[in-house]
């Protein structure tokens, strides 16, 4: 094995008393992809902070090179060749590619004069992103870029700084398979180069197929580890949520019935999504496949009546909608979760009941002068909680930005479910959320549907949206190209009416 | 009530971490009632030196001085709670003045000496407040102009006019000659209690009730919070916005009637100098300016606390310029332990 | 003219200035232990005039024996009502007030004719109403009257037909009203000698001056006889001559003929330099004297007439020496040699 570059010993850190990380110990080489897993809150961050400066560890050493290295800020850890990609990324969009890269410290012309060097910097810019295969002008705005794009420009700025261990932090979130993919090749060709790499991803199929070594995190503990062969994906989860789960995707007992929920007919928007029709019947989990950009997201707002349509037709049960707004949606049993739920999604500053209570404030007041029932509100609030399982019973008191990633995706599915809907759009209702958090979130959809809601389930996960959905739309371009029925999934084929339109515009 | 973290008076401050118990300093600084402790702290430490402060009719004085400020400074309120602010309060102000008094005035007014004078002329004054209130809610929700460009706007044109509508009805810089009946509601008193007093009274206890207990309420703290998500969650947010407008208009009208009545003139100069006043005790009150955040209560001691400040030193009889100073060191201190309690909230 | 001899002396009123100058920021914390208390709430100290009216106040009151206490309304009426009340708690004996506002200040009357005050208004009558003050005024129209006939008299002596401009002050104040009307009585009993082609409305705001003025030179090229309401609008007067090219000393060709009032330092300058041929001054120390001597009458238990004039005094070349003592610009001009 090459040689060593990092070595954690024994780390450990407490916030407010509560320890959060427990003498955790691992070591990195050179030319190693090393990925560390584990659920929300099992110390992931806190580690990488700690390497970055962030946070200084109570106990324990870190030893990089063989030297004692005690960052106490972020330039610490650039200077010591520590680079960190994180999941929201730290882009200036309105900057160029090359300004962007070299925004920290700008070759200058003349030794110290404020002039700055712009061909140099072109040149160097040109070089890094050939290195990340990247093919645009040093000068185009990142503005332009896609997600994968920023995330490789991010790594080419990485690579500006002359790093030598690389952190990456949840990097493919936003990205499609094939831009995933792509940032796959460039981590391996850095490694051959002998960099060092830390993966840290939710999404275990891709810690299995990029990274040499795993370590997991439990709890703050360091609960196991080792090379990829000998860590199968079932071991994973069971070190993971500390027992074993038999099956990813509870297993539902019910079948979708055949009386519509909600049908749409043609629904057009120039440039967004074109003569989209289906039917989603109660009972039913209908999934939304697609690559990113193809208009998935962009057509639940339209169903949810937060972006205009130029034409087409929405019914919800037999009534067709004259308004779409969010109100009247609302008015007709339809209910949404966005994706973004920090945004969007939630009041992050208010607590689980204020949040809870939002969409259903109406049903509790007296219609003349709004004055709020609030121990009605309150009790209910209480019981939709407790239904939807967050993790605590201070629903009055706890701000919602206090709340793992998880118990807020079930506060937002709470929220819904307060105006018992009849017909729920759910967009990435799992996205950042852990393995068990998950798990919980998918006996929630099939309980409802078993209670004859119809939902309309928008994943980027292919393995959810089979293990999940009775029947599969795939959309490409903001059109529909497929619709699969359960018993004909298969995430080739799938994937491959996704591309269609794609394959169609290059033939 | 909306509890939100900066509202949240408890002595210990929940994590997802656990709970910790903090000290008397953290707790008094995190305390939603912070700004009465100051101005308590401040009024025993002026009494030694202008004793008069603490006499009956000085406290009385106080109290009337402060309401129609208090008024005003509860209609910015709503505003504030999301996220927006209103700069044309006090042209508001002044244009309802004349405007109303001319109506009014027993020297060539529309209705002088009429019977119906001084409903129509406080009617006028309403209805003046709740127009251009109106106004500048239509301008920020349905043309999506940003409220400091519409008040602001407004605030300049509307203060010309004043000046320009008092050259048109009188010969004079101001109008006289208002009904005794109208005069009495800034400068009377009702079983031993001032008008004025009732008036704010009803204004503060409706708007405590509408924001604490209704709908419209918490509809306004989920669009300061966080406009996307109350949008997504059915709340009407342009209609709601607009409403805090209207709300502010029509409390800056009654202002002016308690301020027009005190004077017996409407002036179109009136409350031109004091709209750093009112922002000021909002916000030195607690009520944020990033939205979300706000109580009536609050309000209360943030116009108690300027008022405070001002007699005393009125009282001391200092030149404009030391009062200047010592009222923006005073802001200014407020507003350091507002970040500091931001601070102590953040490291949780 | 009447003699008039001020009570306070150009010695004391220095010392006073320089004393009051050096104290003027320090807030008064001690209240007076014996002899009377004085309030002095001012709207604004935005010109030379208040300032040295504030300055010469200070020194009397200082002469007197009497304690001050000062306020600024900033010209916000309703402050300016909450600091008469403030100072009826502080049981001053006497307040002289400067008013924005002749009507908005009728309640304050009241409220210290409740409190047994007595309220002396400075420089501006209050509105008619059936509370009870003291108002000391220069006899504006009176001054002006005399200012212009003086200005008359040197245009007739020197022969050929005059076309005028005069600068109006903001018509919400009597005083402004008042010297618009005496320039008009004396010009109108010459209208052969003298026409009127320009009026400008500075609404004593010197940028609206400036632009007036310029305009009303470019439109009348001809102006050759100027008369200002107030000496503070003097340097937007010399800038827009010196555009035209009409600044020019007496005895030069093409001087315009120039009248002033209030009798600043400037003015001083400019009679002394030959561009300003009179200037209708307001008697500062005399009206001071007047204000605290009417507080002394009340006090005695003595009737004071509600209005009471100041006959001021017009200064020009001629009579310098002789009355520039009694003309406050003057003292201001010596202190800043």
């Amino acid at each position: 094995m090459a040689a060593e570059i990092l070595r954690l010993d024994g780390l450990s850190k407490s916030f407010f008393g509560v320890e959060v990380l427990h003498a955790v110990s691992f070591a990195l080489h050179r030319g190693e992809i090393l990925g560390l897993v584990g659920e929300n809150g099992s110390g992931k961050s806190t580690t990488m902070n700690i390497l970055g400066g962030i946070h200084q560890a109570d106990a324990g050493s870190i030893t990089l090179d063989g030297r004692p290295y005690r960052p106490t800020g972020p330039r610490d850890a650039q200077e010591a060749g520590l680079a960190f990609i994180h999941q929201e990324l730290n882009l200036f969009e309105n900057l160029s590619i090359e300004e962007n890269i070299f925004i920290s410290g700008f070759p200058r012309r003349l030794g110290r004069l404020p002039l700055i060097d712009r061909g140099r910097i072109g040149q160097r810019t040109r070089e890094l992103l050939d290195m990340v295969d990247v093919r645009y002008p040093p000068a185009t705005p990142v503005g332009k870029l896609s997600q994968g794009e920023r995330q490789l420009v991010e790594i080419a700025k990485a690579l500006s700084q002359d790093a030598r261990i690389i952190l990456l932090d949840e990097p493919t979130t936003s990205l499609t398979r094939r831009e995933t993919e792509k940032l796959f090749t460039i981590m391996e060709r850095l490694r051959a180069q002998g960099i060092a790499l830390i993966y840290i991803s939710h999404i275990l199929g891709d810690v299995l197929r990029v990274c040499d070594t795993i370590q997991v995190l439990r709890d703050g503990h360091l609960v196991g580890g080792g090379p990829r062969d000998e860590m199968p994906i079932d071991t994973l989860i069971s070190l993971m949520v500390g027992r074993k789960i038999e099956n990813l995707f509870p297993p539902r007992d019910t079948e979708p019935t055949t009386v519509p929920a909600l049908e749409v007919e043609g629904i057009t928007q120039s440039g967004v999504v074109r003569d989209v029709s289906f039917t989603l019947h109660e009972g039913e989990v209908l999934g939304v496949a697609g690559l990113m950009g193809a208009g998935r997201s962009e057509l639940a707002r339209i169903l949810f009546g937060l972006d205009p349509f130029e034409a087409g037709r929405i019914a919800v049960g037999d009534t067709t909608l004259t308004e779409v707004s969010p109100e009247a949606c609302m008015r007709h049993g339809m209910a949404f979760l966005t994706e973004d739920r920090r945004g969007e999604g939630l009041m992050m500053e208010a607590t689980i009941a204020d949040n809870t209570a939002l969409p259903s404030l109406r049903a509790y007041a007296r219609s003349l002068t709004g004055w709020i029932a609030r121990s009605r509100l309150e009790d209910d609030v209480a019981e939709v909680s407790r239904r939807v399982q967050i993790n605590t019973t201070d629903y009055r008191g706890m701000l919602v930005k206090n709340l793992s990633g998880g118990n807020q995706q079930k506060v937002v599915i709470g929220k819904w479910l307060l105006r018992q809907p009849k017909v729920f759009i759910l967009d990435e209702p799992t996205r950042g959320i852990d393995v068990g958090a998950k798990f919980e979130v998918y006996k929630i959809v099939n309980q409802l549907v078993a209670e004859g809601t119809a939902v309309l389930f928008i994943s980027s996960e292919m393995e959810e949206l089979i293990g999940m959905c009775d029947r599969i739309l795939v959309m490409s371009h903001g059109e529909i190209t497929g619709i699969h029925e359960r018993h004909e999934f298969d995430s080739e084929r799938i994937l491959e009416t996704a591309m269609l339109k794609n394959l169609a515009d290059v033939a | 009530m909306l509890r939100t973290a900066g509202a949240s008076g408890n002595a210990a401050t929940r994590t997802a971490g656990g709970v910790r118990t903090r000290g008397w300093l953290e707790r008094l600084i995190l305390s939603e009632y912070l700004v009465f402790y100051l101005t308590t702290a401040y009024f025993l430490a002026v009494w030694p030196i202008v004793p008069e402060i603490a006499t009956a009719s000085s406290l009385s004085n106080m109290l009337t001085d402060m309401l129609p400020l208090l008024v005003v400074a509860i209609g910015q309120t709503f505003v504030l709670i999301v996220a927006g602010i209103d700069l044309s309060v006090t042209s508001i102000i002044a244009f309802a003045s004349v405007v109303g008094a001319s109506v009014m005035t027993a020297d060539g007014g529309y209705l002088g000496g009429s019977p119906l004078a001084v409903p129509a002329g406080i009617l006028t004054f309403l209805l003046i407040g709740g127009l251009i209130g109106w106004f500048n809610g239509f301008c920020c929700t349905r043309l999506g102009m940003p409220p400091i460009i519409v008040t602001l706007t407004g605030l300049m044109f509307l203060s010309g006019t004043a000046i320009w509508y008092t050259t048109g009805h009188s010969e004079t810089s101001s109008i006289a000659g208002l009904p005794k009946a109208f005069v009495l509601i800034g400068q009377g008193s009702a079983y031993g209690v001032p008008n004025a007093l009732w008036v704010a009274l009803a204004v503060g206890i409706s708007a405590h009730l509408l924001l604490g207990h209704t709908v419209f309420g918490r509809w306004l703290y989920a669009i300061g919070i966080n406009r996307k998500a109350a949008e997504i969650s059915g709340v009407p947010v342009g209609t709601a916005i607009l409403w805090t407008f209207v709300i502010s208009g029509v409390c800056a009208a009654i202002a002016s009637i308690l301020f027009t009545g005190r004077l017996e003139t409407g002036t179109p100069v009136l409350g031109q100098r004091i709209l750093l006043d009112i922002i000021a005790a909002v916000v030195i009150g607690g009520t944020s300016l990033a939205g979300g955040k706000g109580k009536i209560v609050w309000t209360v001691g943030g116009v108690l606390f300027l008022v405070v400040i001002d007699t005393s030193l009125k009282l001391l009889g200092m030149s404009l310029f030391v009062v200047f100073a010592v009222k923006g060191g005073v802001i200014l201190f407020a507003a350091i332990i507002d970040a500091m309690r931001q601070r102590i909230i953040m490291r949780g | 003219m009447r003699k008039i001899e001020p009570r306070v002396s150009r010695r004391s009123f220095t010392v006073g200035a320089l004393l009051a100058a050096g104290t003027a920021g320090l807030p008064i914390m001690v209240k007076a232990q014996e002899g009377k208390t004085v309030a002095l709430l001012f709207d604004s100290l935005v010109s030379p005039f208040w300032v040295s009216g504030i300055e010469i106040m200070r020194a009397e009151a200082a002469e007197r024996g009497w304690e001050t206490l000062e306020a600024i309304s900033d010209f916000d009426d309703n402050r300016q009502f909450e600091q008469v009340r403030a100072m009826i708690e502080r049981e001053v004996d006497g307040i002289l007030i400067i008013q924005t506002d002749a009507n908005a200040v009728i309640p304050a009357i009241r409220a210290a004719n409740e409190a047994g005050i007595p309220m002396v208004h400075f420089n501006r009558p209050p509105a008619e109403s059936d509370a009870y003050s003291v108002a000391i005024q220069a006899d504006n129209r009176k001054i002006m009257q005399d200012t212009v006939q003086f200005l008359v008299d040197e245009a007739k002596a020197m022969g050929g037909t005059y076309k005028a401009c005069i600068l109006i002050g903001d018509l919400g104040d009597v005083n402004a009203i008042q010297r618009r009307d005496g320039f008009f009585d004396i010009v109108d009993q010459h209208p052969d000698l003298i026409e009127v082609v320009a009026r400008v409305s500075t609404e004593w705001n010197a940028d609206k001056a400036f632009a007036g003025l310029t305009n009303a030179l470019q439109a009348n090229p001809d102006i050759n006889f100027l008369v200002t309401s107030s000496d503070f609008l003097h340097p937007q007067i010399e800038q827009a001559l010196k555009i035209a090219g009409k600044w020019h000393p007496r005895g030069e060709e093409g001087h315009v003929l120039f009248g002033g009032f209030d009798g600043d330092e400037g003015a001083y300058q400019r009679l002394i330099d030959g561009y300003l041929d009179a200037c209708g001054v307001q008697n500062l120390f005399l009206e001071v004297d007047m204000a605290f001597g009417a507080f002394e009458d009340l006090w005695a238990g003595k009737q004071v007439d509600k209005l009471l004039l100041d006959p001021g005094f017009v200064i020009t070349a001629a009579n310098l020496e002789e009355v520039r003592d009694q003309m406050w610009g003057y003292i201001v001009w010596q202190q800043q040699q």
